[in-house]
């Protein structure tokens, strides 16, 4: 998936619409998934949705390399927490920073990784893990509003962060070996 | 578990849970995503922590994939292709009148006099209200786009920073608490545990240009609360034979007035 991406990738960065209007059909459902899962609205969700491909089409170098499919979901993210942020403009969440989309940390190793992959891998993960790891990443919150809300000690949701995080890694090599 | 201080804060960087800066009322020893930046710029084990756990983070969005819905799809994608698609404007034409069956309205010539007296006079009004307020919201919009753009800029030097640093072609020249990195024509100093200079003096780089005999003065610095420093020097590795820093009065040196701290020879 992730080289056919690259490759329609290059047309898009020549102006070719029909290559666009594909990698739309291939991407549209991840984009929108993400979208609604952080925004809870599925009219927020489209219009993040129709943000993301448009900055597909005007900006298109912004994509270098690497897995396309994680490319778009940081891009995707970054644009629901701003819509987040607008919403919680008095200051009644703490908001993490954007993820940075030219970090240049892509691993070619996972490069061809699926969707299915990453939910059984995630879905492998001790709860204590996977709950902290996921409201990290899809509930738009800081650590230390997961702890606050929790209950839990921050020491303790940096650890099991760190823990689920290296467990992921692993059984996505060995995804990606099988 | 934890054999590096900062190997926990790591992987909430790679997750993107860390606030983007502290504000100066928060606890000065909080994480936030400036601090694990600067961090990794001068330390390798946490740097191969974030290369490990950093792509794994990334993956994760993929599990959010929606199930297909033909009608969102199809909805989502008019709007995009119709923005895609317009390539030039079409202008708007006045729509053709049918069956000119409308009926105009005469106005008597004094009423109309009148109305447009009263219009003049009110918006005369209105308008020297509004001039003084839109030029206040025109400082306050210039001011917002200067402050915006500076911070953009910053973001920018610091993710080329990081980029630069992790980038498995840097060299890495290693010195007591830290590092000078070459990436292609780049070079920077990376710090840590450096302390404050004493009143009134700052750290000074110094490069020394191939062929040179004596060393050029570069930038000042000082470090931040946490004894970090990151700095870019202006000049080309290409053409640079060697790095220095030392401590000089506030305001920097023409020639080093104190011994440096570390001379580095790129090679």
């Amino acid at each position: 998936m992730s080289e056919d991406a690259a490759r329609l990738m290059g047309r898009v960065r020549e102006r070719d619409s029909d290559a666009f209007e594909a990698l739309y059909d291939t991407h549209y459902r991840l984009v929108r998934g993400v979208a609604l899962r952080m925004l809870g609205d599925a009219a927020a969700a489209d219009d993040v949705t129709q943000t993301v491909f448009l900055k597909v089409w005007t900006a298109p170098e912004l994509f270098r390399t690497g897995n396309f499919a994680a490319w778009i979901v940081r891009v995707t993210r970054n644009r629901a927490l701003d819509v987040l942020r607008s919403r919680a403009q008095q200051g009644a969440c703490e908001l993490p920073e954007s993820l940075p989309e030219l970090d240049g940390i892509e691993d070619v190793a996972l490069a061809r990784i699926d969707a299915a992959q990453v939910r059984s891998a995630l879905a492998d993960l001790p709860a204590e893990q996977r709950e902290p790891i996921e409201l990290g990443f899809f509930g738009g919150i800081t650590h230390e509003e997961m702890a606050r809300r929790s209950g839990i000690p921050l020491g303790t949701i940096k650890t099991r962060i760190r823990s689920g995080l290296r467990r992921l890694r692993s059984a996505l090599d060995t995804a990606v070996r099988a | 578990m934890n054999d590096h201080p900062m190997l926990d804060d790591i992987a909430l960087y790679a997750l993107g849970v860390l606030p983007a800066k502290r504000a100066a009322s928060d606890d000065p020893n909080a994480v936030c995503a400036e601090t694990v930046r600067a961090h990794l710029a001068t330390c390798a084990i946490c740097r191969k922590e974030y290369a490990d756990l950093g792509p794994a983070a990334n993956l994760i969005g993929l599990a959010a994939e929606a199930p297909a819905d033909d009608a969102a799809r199809d909805r989502i994608k008019a709007r995009i292709m119709a923005q895609v698609r317009r390539e030039s404007v079409v202008p708007l034409r006045r729509p053709e009148r049918r069956g000119g069956t409308t009926r105009s309205v005469v106005w008597p010539a004094y009423l109309v006099a009148a109305a447009c007296f009263v219009f003049a006079l009110i918006s005369t009004i209105s308008n020297l209200a509004l001039v003084g307020q839109l030029r206040d919201v025109k400082t306050q919009l210039a001011q917002t786009q200067a402050h915006s753009s500076s911070l953009a800029r910053n973001l920018a030097d610091e993710r080329t920073t990081l980029a630069d640093v992790m980038d498995a072609n840097a060299k890495h020249y290693a010195i007591t608490d830290g590092e000078v990195i070459t990436r292609g024509r780049r070079i920077y100093v990376a710090l840590h545990d450096l302390p404050e200079p004493p009143r009134g003096h700052v750290y000074q780089a110094w490069t020394l240009p191939k062929d040179a005999k004596a060393m050029k003065p570069s930038v000042t610095f000082v470090p931040d609360a946490r004894g970090l420093a990151v700095i870019a020097l202006p000049v080309d590795a290409h053409a640079t034979d060697a790095v220095a820093v030392s401590v000089e009065p506030d305001g920097g040196s023409k020639a080093p007035t104190t011994k440096p701290l570390f001379v580095v020879p790129l090679s």
